[in-house]
């Protein structure tokens, strides 16, 4: 039979829309509106999980965020699988299917029940501390059977079909809560026209309003929140977001907002719906009306279920029209807690008693249910549940609070649902998440948000206002003071009428005392983490007194829990334990994430091909027909090499460097960073920046130039060009084009502003085209009428500007392969237009388009060196060998001038590049391969240097490399070996660094 | 030779010519998107893109930009118009100017004569950035997507222009109508603004103009 536990009548459900949806792969039925814990609870399911540590059966507590067992897996295939969705706070769809994440394999029967009944025992707190850690190789093993028994959930093993985005809020006022405070507090805001935002976690505003016996005019208070919401939904300022959880509180009034926009439509988005959505929301003053949690009473076998918050019954009952059960037993110490029983009453179900702590109450509520003749057991409480998978009684007792005794042997009353209400703790979570440290109030026996520097307001229950009509007022006045101090006009407004009550003080019981002390039945303070009072007494005594530690050694509010149910009592245990106050015990820190987020909503759209910019160049798109494989450097896709049907990358770079060499090359340089310079002092500017000497540099020529930083280490090298007396082309690395840019800017702000000089980045502007070999004079003489390339009117390290296939064009004659070379550039639009051309007219000459790696062989033939590769932020110009790149006798100092002239820097055993040559050709030294002078040394060797750059396929026909070692260009001639992991060891020749065409024969022709 | 080279780069109508956004051949796009898509997306292509710096201090250099151009050097994040030139301020001494496609070359020559005797830099930046324009209901949201930088119309009133962090990069925002809004982008990013686009204005529709 289903849904035996739905009352016939009452709640916001929609009982003619009936939902089919799965638990533990058995079918039911709810209905539209129902949360998946009202259905679960309407049907009768009883036990939703078993505990991690004591795999006791557990049931559904609360109705809201604070439910610390029904943390279910969620979905239909394994795509959509969520894991730790509290089933209070998931709404019911058709189709939905959930399972138990704790209680491996079954709930029910748990075969670890009987295993955790002896693991119990084994696993006092502080268990991993204790035992896990020893000895500590065996970690692992622990670790997964932790793991699996502590049912985390699981993450899918299928990518996620759905979108998940950011959005990015401004507003004037962020109202954190959508109940009677937030709703009040936004309308104030509202209509003074200030931006507003008003978040909510439920399904639907209202909160504590939508399961409420309280009239507002005389009205159900439901029908004053549609009012306030239609008056808010027509305001154009206002952002209304249901469904959406503040998670985090950040500085400067940055707040983030977890939005789930179909969570409650099915497990996967309609099409072209975004699923989750994080707003990340800048406001200039935040209204805090997140609200209090009801706190339990600690009493015997409190996690059986059928024990529950007193509110959640009342929210079952008349949101829901669902019963948890059929006898009420009510076990309180305050007021409020008084509508479980009278809602309970009223939905003709059997209140069997109500147990109160307080000597003689005479509220308002309390003289209400005596009027209906509920029986009512004074300076009583409910000390322990009867039952094992289910409550089966309650044994009430007379308790006495300030001795913390049980004072008689009390009676069990038959029942199957015990209702607790220890009072009500202010959800100070977000006010705390900046470090604000909460202040405990007797009166309200909670804690409040304490002072903080933000901008924010807190009104309503989260600073202890709990009485309808108060929170009303709070709110209104609150978003006036917001909205005012934001710089709005609010006005006054009406506010709804409330029914005056007498209420009387809640008494301070946390603990329930019990007969047989800690030997009686388990008391449970945190049921997530399954942490028990004894537990924490027995943590005090070992000595673990200061409140973080107390939360470490027993989990108490670990995980995603936040201690919302348990950190009230287990303080007031511990502080009692110990023999202090709970002020003085404190809390522990409260961090962001209020609740757990999804990691869709963490990534939001940065992922798959939107994970990271990809840059291209304009000829991207030849590369690609052509069947380039790319390398990433940096953001940018570079043609890595061009594979012929059947090659490898050795066979394809071996052909493509032959090609090169012997004919004609092309190699697309459009990602190098290119600068341009402009200003009378640019040419002085150059000379302080760069290590060598700029001065005499003429206008038509082209120089290398080295970077360093301060510290006289190079950190970017390349070729600047004088296009004109005041103007420079420099070109940089492509990884290095944006730090340098960032460099030159530094320098001229900070240090010399007097000088004139200008840049601008033109790397994307230019498209550049490197045509490198012995033909690349006859190709290019094909190509253009108007730039003379008699080797005297344009030879190497000099530009001319002229047309290259028709487009205007500078050409530089420089080469990065020792060959005979020019960089074509032309104005990125037309760059396919002239390559295409210089395709059709290299035909002739076998013109091979090359990729990075061809380009690293060759220039590595040549000895030139890449920054970032063979160097390391460590090496100066000496070290390198390039001295010669070094202006010692500019007139101004230079970047890098003195940090290469200390000590340490003249030291003759530093660091030196050098060529290696493999005594063996066939041999290729790994590239970060540690060298050493002695290879029979004991280990640890004495290291001397490393490999940086090595290639066994390339035009010389012998394996090669580039590496650094110590005092090595005074080492010509002699042997380095490298060790490798499999005992084997290589035997290298240091050699120089230049192994090809050393006199530059080929690239001055 | 003079102390600056400026040269015509460009080749004339005529020469075959690749906007950033070519490989993603909108024009087969277009009529394609949504019916009252919130979202409508064009590539003004091929304009004239110059980068000018100097001393927005010194009157002569405003009053030398002002003759060459007939338009007065705007004031911090915002941009002028007129007819078919805008000039933007892009930071203390530095304004994007942008001119129909072809007339950057006699624009930088018309400056520079105008400027003559003054410390400026002026690049013709044509070939590395292009305009998205998008217009529509939602462009905000899609906006709103993409930049922490608050585009709502009391920050960012129409003729406001600022360079800002944009999904995993940067670029130029400019709002130039009520529902009307163009991005400057980096040719070698513009791939990776159409995918970001494309994706966050999905659920509001997208139609391409030519």
């Amino acid at each position: 039979m289903s849904q035996t536990y739905r009352l016939a009548s009452g709640g916001r459900i929609d009982r003619s829309k009936v939902l089919n949806f799965t638990f533990n792969g058995k079918t039911y039925q709810g209905y539209a509106g129902d949360s998946l814990a009202a259905a679960l609870l309407a049907n009768g399911v009883d036990i939703v999980g078993r505990s991690f540590k004591y795999s006791r059966p557990r049931g559904i507590i609360a109705a809201g965020t604070e439910e610390p067992n029904a943390i279910l897996q969620i979905g239909s295939s394994e795509a959509t699988q969520i894991p730790n969705v509290r089933a209070t706070q998931q709404a019911l769809y058709a189709g939905l299917v959930a399972t138990s994440t704790n209680g491996w394999p079954n709930v029910n029967n748990d075969v670890m029940g009987i295993l955790g009944k002896v693991g119990g025992s084994m696993m006092p707190p502080g268990f991993y501390y204790k035992t896990f850690m020893y000895p500590k190789s065996f970690w692992m093993t622990y670790e997964k059977y932790i793991r699996k028994a502590a049912g985390l959930g699981r993450a899918p093993l299928q990518n996620d079909p759905d979108s998940y985005d950011y959005m990015n809020q401004h507003c004037d006022v962020l109202i954190v809560g959508a109940g009677p405070a937030g709703l009040a507090a936004a309308l104030a805001a509202a209509r003074s026209g200030a931006r507003v935002i008003l978040a909510d976690e439920q399904e639907e505003f209202g909160g504590s309003l939508l399961d409420s016996r309280e009239t507002l005019d005389g009205k159900p208070a439901a029908e004053w929140v549609s009012s306030i919401v239609k008056e808010l939904e027509s305001l154009p300022e206002v952002t209304l977001l249901p469904r959406a959880t503040v998670n985090g509180y950040h500085d400067h009034n940055f707040l983030t907002i977890h939005e789930r926009l179909t969570d409650h439509l099915g497990d996967r988005a309609p099409i072209g719906q975004v699923r989750h959505r994080v707003h990340r929301v800048r406001a200039g003053r935040v209204v805090l009306a997140a609200g209090a949690h009801e706190r339990p009473l600690v009493y015997g076998n409190n996690d059986v279920p059928g024990n529950m918050l007193a509110g959640a019954v009342s929210t079952y009952v008349r949101r829901y029209g669902v019963a948890p059960g059929r006898k009420l037993v009510l076990s309180t110490n305050n007021d409020h807690a008084y509508r479980a029983a009278l809602d309970w009453h009223d939905a003709g179900l059997q209140v069997v008693a109500i147990a109160d702590a307080r000597h003689n109450p005479r509220g308002s509520l309390v003289e209400e249910a005596r009027a209906k003749g509920i029986r009512i057991l004074t300076s009583s409480a409910v000390v322990e549940a009867k039952g094992s998978k289910h409550v089966t009684g309650a044994r009430v007792a007379a308790i006495d609070v300030q001795a913390h005794k049980v004072t008689s042997p009390g009676e069990t009353l038959e029942c199957d649902l015990i209702a607790t209400s220890g009072g009500y703790s202010p959800i100070v979570h977000l006010a705390s998440h900046l470090g604000g440290r909460p202040v405990w109030r007797e009166d309200i026996l909670g804690f409040v948000p304490g002072d903080a520097p933000q901008k924010r307001v807190c009104v309503g229950g989260i600073h202890g206002i709990y009485a309808l009509g108060d929170v009303i007022a709070d709110g209104f006045e609150g978003g006036v003071r917001a909205a005012t101090e934001a710089g709005f006009k609010a006005t006054a407004g009406t506010l709804p009428k409330t029914v005056a009550r007498k209420e009387e003080a809640t008494v301070a019981l946390f603990q329930v005392p019990h007969d047989k002390g800690t030997k009686g039945p388990k008391q449970f303070v945190d049921q997530q983490n399954d942490v028990t009072a004894a537990g924490i007494e027995l943590a005090t005594r070992e000595g673990f007194e200061s409140v973080e530690h107390v939360k470490r050694y027993t989990a108490l509010g670990f995980g995603t829990d936040q201690g919302k149910l348990g950190n009230i009592n287990g303080l007031a245990i511990a502080a009692r334990s110990i023999g202090i106050t709970i002020p003085e015990m404190g809390t522990t820190m409260f961090r962001p994430n209020y609740t757990p987020v999804t990691f869709g909503a963490v990534a939001g759209r940065h992922c798959g091909h939107l994970f990271e910019p990809v840059r291209f160049t304009a000829l991207h798109g030849w590369h690609v027909k052509n069947g380039a494989e790319f390398e990433d450097v940096g953001q940018w896709k570079r043609p890595w090499y061009f594979p012929k049907a059947g090659e490898d990358i050795h066979a394809a770079v071996a052909r493509e460097c032959k090609a090169v060499r012997d004919s004609v090359g092309l190699l697309d340089a459009s990602t190098l960073g290119k600068i341009d310079i402009q200003g009378p002092d640019a040419r002085e500017f150059l000379n302080r920046i760069y290590s060598n000497a700029w001065t005499k540099l003429d206008v038509g020529k082209a120089r290398y130039g080295l970077m360093c930083k301060e510290d006289g280490m190079v950190f970017d090298d390349g070729v600047t060009a004088c296009v004109g007396d005041n103007h420079f082309y420099m070109t940089t690395t492509t990884g290095g084009a944006a730090r340098v840019l960032q460099w030159l800017e530094l320098y001229h702000q900070t240090e010399w502003p007097e000088m004139k000089v200008y840049f601008t980045s033109v790397t994307d502007h230019w498209a550049t085209m490197t045509l490198s070999g012995p033909n690349s004079r006859k190709l290019l003489s094909a190509l253009t009428d108007d730039i003379d390339l008699d080797k005297d009117a344009f030879p190497f390290m000099t530009w001319k500007e002229g047309t290259v296939g028709g487009v205007p064009a500078r050409v530089f004659r420089i080469s990065f392969t020792g060959e005979l070379s020019y960089e074509v550039n032309v104005q990125a639009n037309y760059a396919m237009g002239v390559l295409e051309k210089i395709i059709e007219a290299g035909k002739q000459y076998n013109l091979t388009p090359y990729g990075t790696e061809t380009m690293h062989v060759l220039r590595a033939e040549k000895g030139f060196i890449i920054v970032g590769q063979d160097t390391d932020g460590s090496m100066n110009p000496d070290d390198l060998n390039m001295s010669w790149c070094v202006g010692r006798n500019k007139p101004f100092s230079w970047i890098g001038l003195r940090g290469m002239n200390r000590e340490d820097c003249l030291r003759d055993n530093r660091k030196q590049l050098v060529g290696l040559k493999p005594v063996d050709p066939t041999q290729w030294l790994p590239e970060g391969a540690q060298l050493v002078f002695d290879p029979k040394q004991p280990i640890p060797m004495d290291m001397v240097g490393h490999v940086t750059s090595s290639y066994a396929a390339n035009s010389l026909g012998y394996s090669f490399a580039m590496g650094v070692v110590k005092g090595g260009l005074k080492r010509m001639g002699e042997r380095v070996f490298s060790p490798q992991a499999d005992g084997s060891v290589i035997e290298a020749e240091i050699v120089s660094s230049v192994f090809f065409d050393p006199k530059g024969e080929r690239q001055n022709v | 030779m003079s102390a600056i080279n400026v040269f015509q780069q460009n080749p004339g109508a005529e020469a075959k010519a690749q906007s950033p956004l070519h490989h993603a051949d909108l024009a087969s796009l277009v009529g394609k998107g949504r019916k009252n898509a919130g979202v409508t997306l064009r590539e003004k292509k091929f304009l004239g893109h110059l980068t000018l710096r100097g001393d927005g201090h010194d009157p002569a250099f405003a009053a030398g930009v002002h003759k060459a151009l007939g338009l007065e050097l705007p004031v911090a994040l915002t941009v002028v118009a007129n007819n078919e030139m805008s000039l933007q301020w892009m930071g203390p001494d530095e304004w994007l100017l942008i001119v129909p496609g072809g007339q950057e070359f006699a624009v930088e020559q018309k400056l520079r004569a105008a400027l003559e005797g003054l410390h400026i830099q002026v690049v013709n930046v044509s070939g590395g950035q292009s305009l998205l324009e998008l217009r529509g209901p939602n462009v905000r949201e899609v906006l709103m997507k993409s930049t922490s930088y608050d585009v709502h119309p009391n920050n960012f009133p129409v003729g406001k222009a600022v360079g800002t962090v944009f999904a995993k990069s940067q670029l130029v925002i400019r709002r130039t109508a009520e529902d009307t809004w163009e991005l400057v982008i980096r040719r070698s990013f513009a791939d990776y603004w159409w995918l970001w686009l494309q994706d966050a204005s999905a659920e509001y529709g997208l139609s391409i103009e030519a």
